[in-house]
């Protein structure tokens, strides 16, 4: 297919779709079921199409989309997918599928649910899709109302706190990328300026051919941190952290699934696809620092699970931790005297251990909290300590479960081992004091999480309320169960489907970063010697 | 040959995988839950996994003529060698300005590097064809060297290696990490163990768990709130399932070919043993006794972990080949060190790196900690017994004969990586270990704990068997070990069974009478773990395993005196060790019924759990037959790194490592020492469990202290949960704390902050700035109200205004501007 036109539908055909509800009977619940549903599979397929054009040999950006949107501010609607956004569009497609599937068990004011939820995926999609900046920017606005939205109706007791804060502190972020923004746009180009993110990145290691004038090295550190705020709040990372266990506590399951399995990567995507290669001098600086957040990520993410008792809880907690890996593995970047990269290789594979480990714990987490769901759709308590005894009673969804919750754990053979693993592996190379901690994670995770197991599933009987109402899983559900297990087992099994998907882009990455890391160092240097 | 190698061991590897896809999501339909075929399906897969290593091995003797039977006479090599070792193991010490890799010729440690021309070796085609490691056979007659031809005995002794990959797991530039195999014969001889064990225990759990083919089990150990005894459905396809899978991963964990598959397999062990443990799920006990074993071991994989970590960012690979031919040794076996402490490695790649020597200190003991943890080796081993609360076949199988020999295995295998500083830890982890299990099984008195806590002693005897440069005692005690070990569990399972679930020894006694097959059978097993033996007539396997042990123990510490320990804890330890054995047999075959309800319905087991019995005895008492000139041995010794048989002298750190010559030379006085010890523990258990000439309750209560402290284990649970446990807990409700109250604290803070801002700010919009703009306002108005009164309408009076405003005007233009 056309590329304008595939990119342009995986990002519209939610909304699309979410137009036509607005139309359809708001009592015809199936039918409102059945179509979104239908709008997400399309997606998925539009998305698979994508990967079945895509070309993994080539490293750059692939399928790129330009059109004039706003001609007197250079503003373009820019989309093009590599190596690095293809896995996420991926994800998305598949997660808000399974999120579909889920949604069965909202029960109340369906047409809004159902609409909201597919403008959220078109969001969603956008922001994975889009190369200008300004487009990215908006995306990364139109995904967060829907989500404010969906918290605040569908959610639990406390959902107005947890939407308002969920949506403050992304807010808070996006205005320091705004900031950054402008920062970006109004610095660089000389004779012109643009929010075209390839060029800014060429601007970046001095190849560009149509912008003439970069950040200053200090302008990058201060532009790097802004970004890096931004999305360190969104990923989200120790200390700006507390939005996440009440968002995914308050959210209905279908949303936690999307919030742990998709918005929870669009912090590190912009990491990756924006503050990096805009700011190779920035990240450099900061690296040491990143690395050190990531590790208190993981340590305090892992401590805070073991001391919960919510299960829902637990599990947020659980994506912090996780999620301090995929930091880690971005930003073991090790520079020497000469400006030169040590051991490139090693960056290369925390990079890739981190992008594996966003898909991993996308797959994982959503699982996770699909399973949390679907026994609070049954009990209507989330209580650690009043469970217990659902082998029996629910042996196939128990099944399921260990399975998914091991993935979580890191367990070899399955998805979450191999980021991890990798990451950690990489690590050594940049600090060995950092490494050492992000490592001892894989105790700490073993103990929250077989902790958990034993107090759920393990055990005589069920000690809680509505014991009667505990009924085997349905087919519907096991089917999401077992979607989410076996791709765990496929990614764990040959991770290098993901990342041979990965390769070139990232390789092009680190080579990026290194050129622009001696453009800034030049730069310096002349500074030094005007001086 | 190759090629056939690596399908035989793949098929053997991967049967039991598929075994475990069938069971599990075939296993739960329908009535086939009560039906025993999951149990055949799995009995099929490693039956017919043990016939392929059985071929396989058979294949590579063939192949290779049995040339490690016929090559050299241990003896002989032995002498050949020393002589050029000692002069080589002097010098340095006269000229140490010589001592750098420059001078020394460097060669390569590894089995599989030192030879290339003869060597197979995986091609550098980067799509991971397995297949492509081409052959450049290496013949048998390669390396049959005559005694008299030294050089050839220390250079041309390469064991024949077999490696390449099967298939790619990530490239990340020159970084490659893959799935690989590598096959010596130490991976043989352990498939054949493990696939041969791992069939006898699948047959006996037929027998043992079919109590579990019923749909309403009746779980006596567990108290539901009504009062009542759990009732659920059994659980026959799930359990073999679990074996299944344990049995893959272990196998995979044999095979692989690089130390991060290793890791791989070591946490798949890990989880299956983890499930097997707590198979029984609804026992409190049983789930916190998988949860406690796979922390644990996730405490000794942190320790792996890191030592991965330092060996992937210096060396860049994991594959074994490539690391064994990286570390440059010289003539005399000893790591080359440069001028400050750095070793510079010879990669795969043809560079070379300078790698601190402490580095390789912190790999080795790291990869070693996941080896204590795996191994339940001090301090560490705590979870070992308590993973007892697993079905006996799953203690045979998992917790005695293979998984917790994982850790030795992978001892041995990485073996040419461990530096002699950290061979010294090993072998001090291995005798504090075994001395201090022995000491707990004394006081045991459930019949499964007693063999959990042995389990862990002789771990310690293979542990300590590697650590003093005994490579080949130490593996070769793995696999005896493993033999006899599994034959004991499974007749306490017998025993078990037959007297419905009663694990109290001291409620047992006689029961030789009620079940021969198993006492007779335990009795070989307990003989052969006892190290006993008629010198020159008859000796079992444990006498020949452990000898080669303690032998090497006390040629280390007639090189390094100040080591003594190393002897005399397991030269103790085996007079221990062979009277809790024969204790363990008196008090629950011999002599009189201690309870008459137990005897009464005691029975022996069904053919299905005696025909294993009979099956494994004669291997567990004969399987080292020959000794160290046996066949076991021989074929283990055949790939033992060329540098430890002439043995390491005089190291950086000052430690002599005894070669094979050395070894020999104390062997009779050492097996004596054993022996003796040995028998005075025999001899000591009859006294007191034989006949009934000491009161055994008495010298309880006069050894009170003692005993407590031996039967609350050295209180290491107590000691752990009181430094670990509970501040974790603690660490962990502060972070929550710091979460709700500090962050959200500081966050809400904000927010009230806010709040309160707007709120005057709406107070200045209210007052000051409407304030401003109304008295503005008020102003405008009042002025215009003032005007009101000169605004009449009139316009007589607007006139009058005009003409006195036009004369004002005049008159002051006129007055102030001068003409």
């Amino acid at each position: 297919m056309n590329p304008e036109v595939l990119l342009s539908l995986i990002i519209f055909a939610p909304a699309v779709g979410a137009f036509f509800l607005a139309f359809m009977d708001g009592r015809a619940v199936d039918q409102l079921r059945g179509f979104t549903l239908f709008t997400t599979i399309v997606t998925f397929g539009l998305s698979i199409l994508l990967w079945v054009q895509f070309d993994s040999s080539v490293s750059g950006i692939q399928m790129a989309v330009e059109l004039p949107w706003i001609p007197s501010w250079n503003i373009w609607y820019r989309l093009g997918v590599d190596g690095i956004s293809l896995p996420l569009v991926l994800l998305t497609g598949l997660v808000s599928m399974l999120a579909a599937v889920a949604s069965w068990s909202i029960n109340r004011l369906h047409k809004g649910y159902f609409i909201l939820f597919l403008l959220l995926e078109s969001g969603m999609m956008g922001v994975f899709l889009a190369l200008d900046f300004f487009l990215f920017y908006v995306f990364w606005e139109v995904m967060l109302l829907p989500m404010y939205f969906l918290i605040g109706i569908w959610g639990g007791p406390r959902k107005e706190y947890a939407a308002i804060k969920f949506f403050l502190f992304t807010l808070a972020g996006s205005i320091l990328m705004l900031i950054a923004m402008l920062m970006l746009y109004f610095q660089t180009g000389g004779q012109e300026h643009s929010f075209n993110l390839i060029e800014l990145a060429r601007v970046a290691s001095g190849t560009s051919e149509h912008l003439t004038q970069g950040l200053t090295p200090s302008m990058q550190i201060t532009a790097f941190i802004l970004l890096f705020i931004g999305f360190a709040i969104k990923m989200p990372v120790v200390p700006v952290h507390t939005w996440l266990p009440d968002a995914h506590v308050e959210a209905p399951t279908p949303i936690s699934m999307i919030l742990a399995g998709v918005l929870l990567k669009m912090g590190g995507y912009g990491i990756i696809r924006i503050a990096f290669p805009l700011c190779p001098w920035g990240t450099q600086a900061a690296a040491w620092v990143l690395v050190a957040i990531g590790a208190i990520s993981i340590i305090y993410g892992a401590f805070a699970a073991l001391a919960q008792t919510d299960f829902k809880r637990l599990v947020a907690y659980s994506s912090v931790s996780h999620m301090g890996y995929v930091l880690i593995g971005l930003a073991v970047w090790k520079m020497n005297e000469a400006s030169q990269t040590v051991n490139a290789d090693m960056w290369n594979m925390g990079i890739s251990g981190a992008m594996f480990q966003m898909i991993a714990h996308g797959i994982s987490s959503s699982g996770m909290f699909f399973m949390v769901g679907v026994i609070y759709d049954r009990v209507h308590h989330r209580n650690l300590n009043e469970f217990g005894g659902l082998t029996a009673r629910m042996p196939l969804y128990s099944g399921l479960s260990a399975g998914i919750f091991f993935a979580g754990l890191g367990l070899p053979g399955l998805c979450g081992f191999i980021g991890e693993v990798f990451v950690v592996l990489s690590s050594w190379n940049f600090s060995h004091v950092l490494a050492v901690i992000a490592a001892s994670g894989v105790i700490l995770t073993a103990g929250y999480i077989l902790w958990a197991l034993q107090r759920v599933y393990l055990g005589p009987e069920y000690k809680g309320p509505h014991a009667e109402d505990i009924t085997p899983i349905s087919t519907r559900e096991a089917t999401v169960g077992a979607v989410l297990l076996a791709l765990a087992i496929i990614l764990g099994v040959f991770p290098n489907l993901l990342f041979s998907m990965m390769n070139a882009s990232i390789t092009e990455l680190v080579t990026h970063m290194q050129t622009g890391y001696e453009h800034a160092a030049a730069a310096v240097q002349n500074l030094q010697a005007m001086r | 040959m190759g090629d056939t190698l690596k399908t035989l061991l793949m098929i053997a590897w991967l049967l039991p995988l598929f075994g475990f896809a069938v069971e599990i999501l075939w296993g739960p339909r329908g009535d086939r839950r009560t039906t025993r075929w999951p149990a055949w399906m799995a009995v099929a897969c490693i039956g017919s996994g043990f016939l392929c290593s059985l071929s396989a091995l058979l294949i590579w003797g063939s192949g290779t003529d049995w040339a490690v039977l016929q090559s050299h006479d241990s003896h002989d090599a032995g002498h050949a060698a020393p002589s050029d070792t000692h002069h080589e193991g002097v010098e340095p010490q006269e000229h140490p300005a010589h001592e750098s890799a420059q001078q020394n010729p460097i060669r390569p440690t590894a089995p599989v590097r030192a030879n290339d021309a003869a060597r197979w070796h995986l091609t550098t085609a980067a799509d991971g064809h397995a297949s492509d490691a081409h052959q450049n056979a290496h013949t048998a007659a390669g390396h049959t060297d005559s005694p008299s031809d030294s050089a050839a005995s220390s250079h041309g002794q390469v064991p024949l290696v077999y490696h390449g990959t099967i298939y790619r797991l990530a490239a990340f530039g020159s970084l490659i990490l893959s799935i690989d195999y590598y096959i010596d014969s130490l991976t043989l001889v352990m498939f054949t163990m493990v696939t041969l064990i791992a069939t006898c225990i699948h047959l006996f759990a037929i027998g043992y768990m079919s109590d579990e083919l019923t749909d309403e089990y009746v779980d006596h150990f567990v108290h539901t709130s009504d009062g009542g005894h759990l009732h659920r459905q059994g659980r026959f396809y799930r359990f073999f399932a679990f074996l299944s899978l344990f049995c893959f991963s272990m196998l995979g964990l044999v095979l692989a070919g690089n130390i991060f598959q290793v890791f791989i397999f070591w946490e798949l062990v890990g989880i299956c043993s983890y499930l097997l443990i707590g198979f029984y799920t609804e026992r409190h006990s049983a789930s916190t006794a998988a949860n406690k074993a796979f922390i644990m071991n996730r405490v000794g994989d942190f320790g792996f972990l890191i030592g991965l970590m330092v060996i992937w960012t210096w060396f860049g690979t994991f594959q074994f080949s490539d690391l064994f031919a990286s570390l440059p040794r010289d003539d005399a076996g000893r790591v080359v060190t440069g001028e400050y402490g750095e070793v510079a490695l010879a990669l795969p790649d043809g560079s070379s790196k300078q790698i601190p020597y402490t580095l390789l200190v912190v790999a080795g003991l790291g990869v070693f900690a996941g080896c204590i943890g795996k191994s339940a080796q001090f301090p560490l081993q705590t979870w070992l017994p308590d993973a007892m609360e697993g079905p006996t076949p799953v203690s045979a199988l998992v917790h005695s004969a293979t998984m917790v020999a994982a850790g030795v295995y992978l001892t041995g295998r990485f073996y040419p990586m461990f530096v002699p500083e950290v061979l010294l830890v090993i072998a001090y982890i291995g005798a504090v270990t075994l001395f201090l299990a022995a000491t707990i099984a004394v006081v045991a008195t459930d019949i499964k704990k007693v063999l959990a806590y042995s389990t862990i002693s002789q771990l310690g005897y293979m542990v300590l068997g590697l650590g003093v440069f005994g490579w080949a005692a130490g593996l070769f005690h793995l696999i005896t070990h493993a033999f006899f070990k599994s034959l004991m569990f499974l007749c306490s399972g017998s025993v078990i069974h037959g007297c419905h679930h009663e694990q109290e020894m001291t409620r047992m006694g006689g029961l030789r009478h009620r079940m021969p097959i198993t006492a007779f059978t335990m009795l070989v097993g307990v003989i052969a773990i006892a190290g006993l033996s008629i010198p020159g007539l008859i000796a079992f396997s444990g006498y020949h395993s452990k000898d080669a042990i303690v032998a090497t123990a006390l040629a280390f510490i007639q090189a390094n005196p100040g080591h003594f320990l190393l002897f005399l804890l397991p030269l103790l330890t085996a007079g221990i060790t062979a009277f809790y054995m024969f204790r363990l047999w008196f008090m629950t075959f011999a002599g009189e019924p201690r309870d008459a309800h137990v005897y009464d319905h005691a029975h022996e087991s069904p053919w299905i759990m005696t025909l294993p019995l009979l099956i494994l005895a004669p291997l567990a008492a004969f399987c080292a037959t020959g000794g160290e000139d046996g066949l076991l041995y021989r074929l283990l010794a055949g790939s033992e790194p060329n540098y430890v048989a002439a043995g390491v002298s005089s190291t950086a750190s000052g430690l002599t490592l005894p070669g094979h010559h050395a070894i020999h030379e104390v062997h009779s006085t050492a097996g004596t020492w054993a022996l003796v010890a040995a028998i005075a523990g025999t001899l000591l258990a009859w006294v007191l469990y034989g006949t009934k000439a000491v009161r055994v309750e008495d010298m309880k209560r006069q050894m009170a202290g003692l005993h407590r402290f031996l039967t609350h284990k050295w209180y290491f649970d107590e000691l752990y949960d009181a430094l670990f446990v509970q501040p974790v807990h603690q660490v962990a409700r502060f972070f929550a704390w710091i979460d709700r109250t500090l962050i959200d604290g500081i966050v809400h803070f904000a927010a009230r902050l806010t709040v309160l801002a707007s709120r005057w700010d709406r107070l200045f919009d209210e007052l000051f700035i409407d304030g401003l703009v109304n008295l503005v306002g008020r102003a405008t108005f009042s002025v215009g109200r003032s005007f009101h009164v000169v605004q009449t309408g009139r316009l007589r009076q607007y006139v009058m205004f005009i003409v006195v405003g036009v004369v004002a005007l005049f008159a002051v233009l006129f007055t102030t501007f001068p003409r």
